[in-house]
């Protein structure tokens, strides 16, 4: 039994479908990530020593831990400490959470490389840390870290193709599925690839079109 | 000292083109053993370029080069076609000229006595008890002695410049070029790569050097070549070029330095 | 929630077994991903027009693809063309072309940050393109590819837990097997989790140790003081310079 390009065309409308799955998913959880990782930055620079311990911990489990581990722990543990979420959502939860800490450590070398200047100014104009957060330097730290955004926001999109393993309806589990009830699993494996591959190639193009939008606001 | 039946370099007709601007434009420049030339222009004018170029270290679009009578990189037969040379050929040529780089570009990760050495080494592959002589014999005239198991970090500008001399001296080479000697020192230090030029001189050194140190050209060159837009424009002793040019051109740069 | 240490320590040699095949597959993907990264990375650096683009494509869709497709896409693949590779194989093969794609540009990036003077400096005296390659820049480069070069091993060694969907017996698939049988989530997961983050953090100090004594690259903390302190750095100053 020989590749055959005809069955990967039609499995290409199912799964293409289904993966406008992924893509709204992963637009979802790259805002929760963003809002995720803005509100762990926004915390650790409070220096609270008992709170940075907590937070570094978790921070290394998050980046020591495989993702699909952290998807398994919030569908099947979360529960049990009585939150009881959908696969969907439970997915979600997880892939934002692990994001949301690259983002912080991300935001954590860029801030450091961020000038004194404008936050001394801002200080001595008596505006208050939160005006100075929201005016001075999360606009910076946004704009420099782009780049790295829209990288992360490739691995967010990727991630949620893990989310078939927990039963959530999605490209690849469509294709799965398709292959299963064809007997011919690979044609189907090729046409999420090549919808990943495109999803991939939009984001990669909205990413451009926001650097090169950046790149006219010169510092 | 100056040798005219010899000459060290000869380039025709070069030409290099990057894009639509002909960064050099028709070159002729021979130069006769044991000449000193300053290459003087403004920046963009092409003077780097030249130096690079005649090294090999940029393509030519067009043009030929001898060194010491021998094609280097493009060659023409008795026919008038045009022959390339081998990596190899042009390899073989190269040790016959030293380069000096405005950053020095020395090697980090080893140390003074392995960056004179390594060439010879791997390069003109002499024999252990030369490379230590030839090594040892550099090292000293160029008073680096004390320097030699220091590493390229360790070093100031001023000794990173006497290191890559002696670099490029190793493989004895018959022509020198220096690319803006004086530019990455410390004004205080000009004049000791000044004395050290000289004294290359002094040997019979042919040193092609690019510069903008106007009293360093007037000293060291024996013969100032004027470059703008790739083109040269000038090329006579020191005194001509400086203080007697009638260009319009000339008289403006030189009054502006 | 009761918790049951048995369930854990009842099937302790299942967990072993499971780390034991999760670093088989990391360590043998390791080796035959660099090995491959080296040509990708020449590839990725040609200025062939060609052969700049298989590279481009190349990376583009190993790094586009979530792995799990590719491991099923390699698992599957393989039997279509008529070869039944064992899972375990597929694994590895899927987990090689990840990593030769992101050493590839370990690679890429390390070389190409060396100052260009380096290779013309080579090429000046008459050193061939090979003898520049290993005298003058390879030993340059060795040192500043540690860091991201453990990063992508770590990467590795979490994205390897996907290849428990082709029910390869590594430690997620042990766990998943575990907790089939003992419906204990939590004490199961968690351990999984506490094994993996062990590796993880004993390749991290691996790395330090290695780039230690390879010759550390120059970083420069600047110095941050005064009120801007208190916005732009995360945790207390330590007396020595923190690495991030």
């Amino acid at each position: 039994m020989g590749f055959d390009i005809a069955f990967v065309l039609a499995a290409l409308p199912d799964v293409g479908a289904a993966s406008l799955i992924n893509a709204w998913m992963a637009i979802i959880i790259c805002l929760f990530a963003l809002a995720t990782g803005i509100g762990l930055t926004l915390v650790r620079s409070l220096k609270i020593r008992a709170i940075n311990a907590v937070v570094d911990i978790f921070i290394s489990f998050v980046r020591g831990t495989p993702i699909l581990i952290q998807i398994f722990l919030c569908y099947y543990v979360l529960p049990l400490v009585g939150l009881d979420l959908n696969p969907t959502t439970a997915g979600i939860v997880a892939i934002s959470l692990n994001s949301g800490v690259f983002i912080t450590e991300n935001f954590r070398g860029a801030l450091s490389a961020l000038d004194d200047g404008p936050i001394e100014a801002a200080t001595a104009l008596a505006l208050t840390p939160a005006m100075i957060w929201y005016l001075v330097i999360l606009p910076q730290l946004l704009r420099r870290t782009l780049p790295m955004l829209v990288s992360e926001g490739t691995v967010i999109l990727k991630n949620t193709a893990l989310l078939s393993v927990i039963t959530v309806t999605e490209g690849f589990r469509v294709a799965q599925q398709i292959g299963g009830a064809t007997f011919r699993p690979f044609e189907p494996l090729i046409a999420v690839a090549i919808c990943f591959l495109a999803l991939n190639l939009i984001l990669v193009g909205f990413g451009n079109l926001l650097e090169r939008r950046n790149a006219a606001i010169v510092r | 000292m100056i040798d005219p039946s010899v000459l060290s370099l000869s380039a025709k007709a070069l030409v290099r083109t990057v894009g639509d601007t002909r960064i050099l434009d028709d070159i002729y420049l021979d130069v006769p053993r044991g000449q000193s030339v300053c290459i003087l222009g403004r920046s963009g004018s092409g003077k780097s370029s030249l130096l690079r170029a005649l090294a090999l270290l940029d393509p030519l679009s067009d043009g030929f080069i001898k060194i010491e009578g021998n094609a280097f990189g493009r060659d023409m037969n008795a026919q008038g076609l045009v022959k390339h040379q081998t990596q190899a050929e042009i390899d073989q040529i190269r040790s016959r000229i030293g380069f000096v780089f405005q950053d020095f570009s020395l090697w980090p990760h080893l140390n003074v006595r392995d960056n004179i050495s390594l060439a010879q080494r791997i390069v003109l592959r002499r024999a252990p008890l030369e490379i230590n002589e030839t090594t040892n014999g550099i090292m000293s005239k160029l008073s680096i002695t004390n320097l030699a198991d220091k590493h390229p970090g360790q070093l100031s500008g001023g000794q990173k410049q006497r290191v890559a001399v002696a670099r490029a001296l190793a493989l004895s080479p018959a022509l020198m070029l220096f690319d803006e000697p004086t530019s990455a020192l410390d004004p205080e230090l000009v004049g000791d790569v000044l004395a050290l030029l000289l004294e290359l001189k002094a040997e019979g050194m042919t040193t092609l050097t690019v510069t903008h140190e106007m009293s360093f050209a007037r000293r060291l060159a024996d013969r100032i070549i004027f470059l703008e837009k790739g083109r040269i424009i000038a090329d006579g002793p020191p005194a001509n070029i400086i203080d007697q040019s009638n260009d319009p051109r000339l008289k403006q740069f030189f009054k502006l330095i | 929630m009761q918790l049951d240490p048995t369930v854990i320590t009842d099937s302790w040699q299942l967990f072993v077994t499971g780390a034991f095949i999760t670093l088989q597959l990391s360590l043998i993907s390791f080796v035959l991903g660099l090995l491959l990264a080296v040509p990708v990375a020449a590839l990725s650096m040609s200025t062939h027009a060609v052969l700049n683009g298989i590279a481009i494509l190349y990376l583009a869709i190993i790094r586009g693809v979530p792995f799990i497709a590719i491991v099923f896409i390699v698992h599957y693949g393989t039997a279509t063309m008529g070869a039944r590779t064992p899972a375990f194989w597929s694994g590895v093969i899927a987990l090689t072309l990840f990593a030769s794609a992101y050493f590839s540009e370990v690679i890429r990036s390390t070389v190409s940050a060396l100052p260009p003077g380096q290779w013309d400096s080579g090429r000046v005296v008459g050193m061939s393109r090979l003898q520049t390659l290993r005298y003058i820049i390879i030993p340059q480069s060795l040192g500043p590819m540690i860091p991201p070069g453990v990063n992508v091993t770590i990467m590795m060694i979490k994205e390897s837990s996907v290849i428990s969907a082709i029910t390869v017996g590594e430690l997620t698939y042990q766990g998943l097997v575990v907790q089939g049988n003992t419906f204990a989530p939590f004490e199961v997961f968690i351990t999984v989790a506490l094994i993996y983050w062990g590796i993880t953090l004993a390749f991290s100090r691996v790395a330090i140790w290695a780039e230690r004594r390879i010759g550390a690259s120059q970083r420069s903390i600047r110095p941050v003081g005064g009120i801007a302190e208190r916005y732009l750095t995360l945790s207390r100053p330590k007396r020595r310079a923190e690495k991030s």
